[in-house]
């Protein structure tokens, strides 16, 4: 290659469409939202933790899972982040995103906390470090999907 | 270890955004010519290849490595485990040899990310696409939520975050290979806008692109070449799911199982008995500070409540290992290379070639990598001796 040589670029775009296909366990956890706003988990019959969101086998015991009860729809926050700066296909900031244990689970959910004061983040990230009792509230037409409820605290 | 290999090549292009003068296949290219160099091969000596690559998505080419393959006719494989891909790459490599199917193996790994024009929107797509897409979980986030569990739990600052960061740009001034050249305090990193709290932008992992080859050879290959001997290698995965492992018994979310567990096997081969002695170099796959924090009770270095702590006497007690003497993944983060890298940095340290970066006295040098939420961990032992 010489010097004078003109180094091409060539423009790409990755756009494609899915189907993502959730299975049986997570389409009841759904229909389980839509329908009745409730929040299942699954029982492992090995180590008897409730998982949160349900999901058809634990992958610690490697066992099948077989109960199925309800959760929340109180829980306590475990651990957030504020995200305050704005990245391209996600959400507008500032947002904060969190783990909650709802009441009766033995895992965390990933979910946002809505409702927040964010005019000062250090003092909203305060009030977050001392791990406040949330709710899951639902939106107001449940679609059978993850988005259907979000946290707010108590 | 079973059988006897070594480490006899590394091969690094330079890390940075984007190598606009060379194509994917170039890249690959010169880390592997480099390391045949350093190791005194030729491509004939090679009896297999393994290849790391993480999501495609980052480079937007499908099998990206492909158009790269050389020595056809050899065995070949390409492996993906996220951001512990490097190292996973190697360990399959030293399989081939520890396995007698190979004398010697070459591994490669490539990140090809400067192709794309953002990162953290790829890296959504790496999560459950059926409870975790629809939220803005990213590294960033993913490190974020932990970077607040640690100071909630273990009593880490802000401050905490910074000065390690700052560390780890100041010690890569002295890299050439290094992606961020910036002579960073730890107020400057304070200082930068918040990405998402606690991280600010300075201690965020650049995006960066380049290619690492190592050369690993048996025993019997070895030969009059500067050997780092591989003393111990160890590999574990733990749940997928980040909310799986806030209430177990045996390690929250914080507490790195994954890597803890490594670290016992290969410290166990390697006949490590006390991690604060025993090691001179850390080479760690700490693309976030809470990732280095995390990795030093996994590693032996200190009770987890004693993490704050350590953070001050790794600076002050010089009788204590040098952690990323390459400014680690903070100041190069070329993602599917990332954890190869470390394994890179700590064979060059073992065998006394680091440049200006070279810590004195290298006897023992350990190199990790994590993936996924660290899903999968790898602890690499490397040292001067030969296993017995």
């Amino acid at each position: 290659m010489t010097d004078t040589t003109e180094l091409i670029t060539i423009p790409g775009n990755w756009n494609f469409d899915y189907t993502y296909f959730a299975g049986e366990a997570a389409s009841r956890f759904f229909a389980a939202l839509k329908d009745s706003q409730q929040i299942m988990g699954a029982r492992c019959p090995s180590c008897q933790r409730v998982l949160v969101p349900a999901r058809s086998f634990c992958d610690a015991c490697f066992k099948r899972t077989a109960d199925w009860v309800p959760v929340g729809p109180e829980g306590t926050l475990e651990t957030f982040t504020i995200i305050t700066a704005a990245f391209p296909g996600l959400p507008k900031p500032p947002i904060v995103m969190a783990y909650v244990t709802l009441d009766g689970a033995d895992t965390a959910l990933v979910n946002m906390v809505n409702g927040l004061d964010l005019s000062d983040i250090g003092a909203a990230a305060a009030q977050l470090q001392r791990q406040p009792r949330v709710r899951a509230k639902f939106i107001d037409e449940p679609q059978g999907r993850i988005t259907d409820l979000s946290f707010v605290l108590i | 270890m079973k059988s006897r290999m070594a480490v006899v090549g590394v091969g690094q292009t330079s890390y940075k955004r984007a190598h606009t003068e060379l194509s994917s296949a170039d890249m690959i290219w010169e880390a592997a010519e480099k390391a045949l160099d350093d190791a005194g091969m030729d491509i004939s000596a090679v009896d297999a290849i393994v290849m790391g690559v993480a999501p495609d998505a980052l480079a937007g080419e499908n099998g990206v490595e492909k158009t790269a393959i050389f020595g056809a006719g050899k065995p070949y494989v390409r492996v993906n485990t996220g951001g512990v891909t490097g190292s996973s790459a190697a360990f399959a490599g030293a399989s081939y040899v520890g396995s007698g199917r190979a004398k010697v193996s070459l591994v490669i790994s490539l990140e090809r990310m400067g192709q794309a024009t953002t990162s953290q929107q790829v890296f959504n797509t790496i999560f459950d696409p059926v409870y975790e897409k629809d939220f803005p979980l990213t590294t960033i986030t993913m490190a974020a939520l932990r970077a607040s569990m640690l100071m909630r739990v273990y009593g880490y600052s802000e401050r905490d975050w910074a000065e390690i960061a700052s560390r780890n740009y100041r010690n890569a001034l002295k890299n050439p290979l290094a992606h961020i050249h910036k002579d960073l305090s730890p107020e400057d990193i304070l200082a930068s806008p918040l990405l998402a709290w606690p991280i600010h932008r300075f201690e965020a992992c650049p995006m960066s692109e380049g290619a690492c080859a190592l050369v690993i050879a048996g025993e019997s290959s070895v030969g009059d070449r500067v050997p780092a001997w591989l003393q111990g290698m160890a590999s574990t995965s733990d749940a997928y799911a980040m909310g799986d492992r806030f209430h177990r018994p045996e390690g929250t979310l914080v507490d790195l199982l994954s890597l803890r567990r490594s670290a016992e096997r290969a410290y166990a081969d390697a006949g490590i008995t006390d991690a604060r002695k025993d090691i001179d170099v850390v080479e760690l796959y700490s693309p976030f500070s809470s990732a280095e924090a995390m990795a030093y009770p996994a590693l032996g270095f200190c009770a987890p409540e004693h993490g704050p702590r350590f953070v001050q006497e790794q600076f002050t007690d010089l009788s204590l290992p040098s952690f990323n003497p390459s400014g680690g993944p903070q100041a190069a983060n070329p993602v599917s290379a990332t954890a190869m890298v470390r394994i890179a940095e700590a064979a060059l340290q073992v065998r006394g070639m680091a440049g200006e970066r070279q810590v004195p006295g290298v006897r023992r040098a350990v190199a990790t990598g994590q993936g996924g939420a660290t899903q999968f961990s790898t602890v690499c032992v490397l040292g001067i001796e030969r296993p017995d």
